[in-house]
């Protein structure tokens, strides 16, 4: 265990409020110099608004932000950033079009002129010397998101950033990106820089960090050295107040009829796909990320029509489906995107609720707008959406309630083929629990293919499980084959 | 000391917006002043007179409400289109194409009732609008043409028709060579309500927005409308039929603005003749704008813009200010409306210096 190290920063007595919802109540924390700390906590726990208040980006209500000893104020991000305060996003600022240099350097270019070697050969340098693997000449669009997110990183280091602070880093990463980042994370500590990091992982709490910090309901409930934590359990108890059980009970449902078949499917990065599902099934794919996922799903669910192959969904041909589709005993897709793609986020919770249910609520050209609202405001009641009102608007809702209102929304028509993707992904324990719960009661009357980065959630779940490696379906077998379970990793990495 | 610092707004504003759009308002007439004041004029005479001339007798009041009638009906049709996040320009060519619909009607079958003529006049000035919104909609579509473009280059091909025709085909014989139909018979005539010099037109309008009011928010087709808005990748996920919907939202947008011309043509001009051509259909924009695009604040701005025309005239006469003032104006207005919605997603804040 390292020694403690000098406090970088202190805040103390933070408090911020939006409306009546207090964000972050009288919170104390400190920063150590070369010392990696987490922040855990649940969705709307309040740690991206005190990251952002730290990051200049948001004014606390109250209290004191002393850096180095001296009480400082930020009234922008470029005032942290001047004094070495940096955060990076879940969701990068880069500009595409612009190559690796030139978005390291954007804003910073020194002079009228552009020196594109000159930078090219800093950023390379700059990127040795903190062991970050990224070309400085290549164009980030081509850029996968681990790269990306080292070139946030080095947009930071180069603007002499002494305090990194990263927003739920792994969330768009894969697991060997993130293994890659945290090594990044560790070294760049031992240069004496901070870290500190957002997250509701448990397991990369425990392995890359010094320090942590657990906030629940806005207040920090715990703060301590990682070495004083004896176990997961614990912090997942911390975290949530009470205990959480990260299995689900599942009662076995006899299979049913075959609700999507698909034979052959070829293009779109895609080889030769042929899987079948049955209505009371879960069908687990995992692998990951960039691995053909994506168009095998946006094919399915009707966004991409088939370059080759044939896929039956509910007895209809892939044709026959989109072209005429019921209302009810249809198919329900879940995306990964829930703000961008599952929901309008100025429009309120019953407007959302309509999107995908506007078929059932109609009377000729009419919609039956009371109708809708009573049963939008049953959906928000059974499924606990907060604010549980219908007049609140999307935007304002957490990612777990918002992945809440989606699912009520898709179960509301009786779906018989469920795609869900990344379900759970950056929510906190009890929603995933939550959401877990409702994908197993809806097994019954649906088959679901569960698209997943998280192998946990694919075992607890699933009942078969193909693993995705370039476009291929490389193996498939039962949730109980404890053998092929073992290898699963060198499956996922092409090397069985 | 004090420094100001931006901030973006966290709650959303209720009365404060009024008060903003009030004061770009406020602002764009300080401008227009200062442009007085420096023709030599009197800013505060000239001012004065603008709004005595606009609301300082009910004769100007009923002008400013004959000119917000085809206001109204264009910056309604801009509305739908608005709403859809279909950035269509052209309601000016649009307003041609409903009055040279209209005009078809009315020269071709003289002589029949207005049971007969007016529904038939504003079918045809409903279709022709109508498909002239069409056009930049399936080009977008199909050929993905940027409608800016499209609908803006339209509008100076629909007037070059319209010119066509009156200076050829349909110039009457009886006008002294001016550029000119003959004069609609009595039955293509909209009448005036009462004693009044207003028009029937102010009914079409009323219905309109009624009609447009409760098609967004009771009907199938205007939720998916506003929502493929919104959101144009969850109105895909949705499966909207958003081609559909770009068409729909273009027709009906140019078919209002058809309904105008048909209007102007009817019951203001009692012909079709190029002086019907007086920019509505770009004031629509700003008017639509202005009443961030809900229906019944349409009919409030297209009055006070129809205000600013009316007044403008006044102040030609009386201090020999140039037509191209109430341009200005209006530009300005525009402008300062567009800077206010800065101040309604941000706000300004005093903290003292450290």
């Amino acid at each position: 265990m390292k020694q403690p190290a000098d406090i970088v920063i202190a805040l103390e007595g933070i408090s911020k409020s939006f409306g009546k919802v207090h964000a972050n109540k009288d919170i104390c924390l400190t920063i150590r110099k070369g010392t990696v700390k987490a922040l855990l906590g649940e969705n709307g726990a309040g740690k991206s608004t005190l990251m952002s208040i730290l990051a200049g980006r948001l004014q606390p209500d109250s209290g004191s932000i002393t850096v180095d000893g001296t009480p400082t104020h930020f009234s922008s991000a470029k005032e942290a950033i001047d004094v070495g305060i940096g955060m990076v996003y879940q969701h990068f600022k880069l500009v595409e079009s612009m190559t690796v240099a030139e978005n390291v350097f954007l804003g910073q270019e020194g002079g009228r002129m552009l020196k594109p070697r000159a930078m090219e050969t800093r950023v390379r340098e700059l990127a040795n010397a903190y062991n970050l693997d990224i070309d400085p000449a290549a164009t980030v669009a081509d850029l996968s998101m681990g790269e990306k997110q080292r070139v946030e990183i080095l947009k930071l280091l180069l603007r002499k950033s002494r305090i990194l602070i990263f927003d739920e880093p792994t969330a768009v990463l894969t697991p060997q990106e993130g293994d890659e980042l945290f090594k990044a994370l560790s070294f760049m500590a031992d240069q004496g820089k901070s870290i500190v990091f957002i997250s509701h992982k448990l397991g990369e709490v425990m392995r890359v960090a010094d320090e942590v910090a657990i906030l629940r309901k806005g207040e920090i409930i715990e703060e301590k050295s990682i070495s004083e934590v004896t176990s997961k359990d614990d912090l997942a108890r911390m975290m949530v107040g009470k205990e959480t059980f990260l299995s689900v009970v599942k009662n076995k449902v006899e299979g049913g009829e075959l609700v999507l078949d698909v034979k052959g499917l070829d293009g779109n990065g895609l080889k030769g796909i042929s899987l079948n599902l049955r209505r009371g099934e879960i069908l687990g794919i995992v692998g990951v990320a960039g691995n053909g996922q994506k168009p095998l799903v946006e094919t399915i669910c009707g966004l991409q029509a088939p370059e080759k192959g044939e896929i039956t969904i509910l007895g209809k041909s892939w044709k026959s489906f989109f072209s005429r589709r019921k209302n009810q005993d249809t198919l329900s897709y879940i995306p990964e995107d829930r703000i961008g793609l599952a929901t309008c986020p100025s429009m309120n919770l019953s407007d959302n609720f309509l999107l995908t249910t506007r078929k059932g609520f109609k009377r000729g050209p009419w919609l039956r707008r009371k109708r809708v609202e009573s049963e939008s405001q049953n959906v928000v009641d059974r499924f606990s959406v907060l604010p549980g009102h219908i007049s609140a608007q999307a935007r304002h809702l957490s990612g777990g309630n918002l992945q809440k209102l989606v699912l009520g929304r898709e179960f509301f028509r009786n779906p018989g083929l469920i795609v869900a993707e990344q379900p759970t992904q950056g929510l906190d324990i009890a929603t995933a629990k939550a959401i877990w719960d409702h994908l197993v009661t809806a097994r019954e009357s649906a088959g679901i293919l569960l698209v997943t980065g998280d192998l946990n959630e694919a075992f607890s779940l699933s009942d078969r499980v193909a693993v995705m490696f370039e476009g291929e379906i490389v193996d498939l077998f039962e949730v109980t084959d404890m053998e092929k379970r073992g290898r699963i990793g060198l499956m996922m990495a092409g090397a069985a | 000391m004090f420094d100001l610092t931006i901030r973006k707004r966290q709650e959303s504003l209720g009365w404060t917006a009024v008060l903003i759009y009030s004061g770009a308002v406020a602002m764009a007439l300080l401008f227009s002043a200062g442009l007085l004041f420096f023709q030599g004029n009197s800013p505060i005479e000239g001012l004065s007179l603008l709004l005595e001339g606009a609301f300082g007798s009910s004769y100007a009041i009923e002008d400013c409400l004959i000119k917000a009638i085809p206001i109204y009906l264009c910056a309604l049709g801009v509305a739908i289109a608005f709403k859809l996040q279909i950035w269509n320009i052209g309601a000016e060519g649009q307003f041609a194409l409903g009055a040279i619909g209209a005009t078809w009607v009315a020269i071709t079958f003289p002589g029949h009732s207005s049971w007969v003529m007016i529904p038939s006049m504003m079918a045809a000035a409903f279709l022709c609008g109508g498909l002239w919104g069409v056009i930049p909609a399936v080009l977008k579509l199909k050929a993905n043409a940027n409608e800016i473009i499209v609908t803006l280059m339209l509008n100076y091909i629909a007037i070059l028709i319209l010119d066509y025709l009156v200076y050829g085909p349909w110039k009457s014989p009886d006008s002294f060579g001016f550029p000119m139909t003959q004069e609609f018979s009595s039955g293509a005539i909209i009448g005036k309500i009462g004693e009044t010099n207003l028009n029937w037109g102010l009914l079409i309008c009323l219905i309109s927005g009624l009609v447009i009011y409760i098609f967004f928010k009771f009907t199938v087709m205007g939720f998916e409308l506003k929502a493929s808005g919104e959101n144009v990748r969850a109105a895909r996920y949705a499966r909207f039929p958003y081609g559909r919907l770009v068409i729909i939202s273009m027709l009906l947008s140019g078919a209002f603005a058809g309904w105008a011309g048909f209007v102007e043509a009817s019951a203001t001009l009692n012909r079709l003749q190029p002086t019907i051509m007086v920019g509505y259909g770009y004031t629509a924009i700003v008017v639509a704008w202005l009443a961030r695009l809900n229906p019944f604040y349409i009919g409030i701005s297209s009055f006070l813009l129809a205000g600013l025309r009316v007044g403008v005239e006044n102040l030609q006469l009386e201090l020999q200010v140039p037509a191209a003032f109430g341009e200005i104006m209006e530009g300005l207005i525009l402008l300062t409306i567009l800077a206010g919605t800065f101040f309604i997603n941000y706000r300004f804040v005093r903290r003292p210096r450290p």
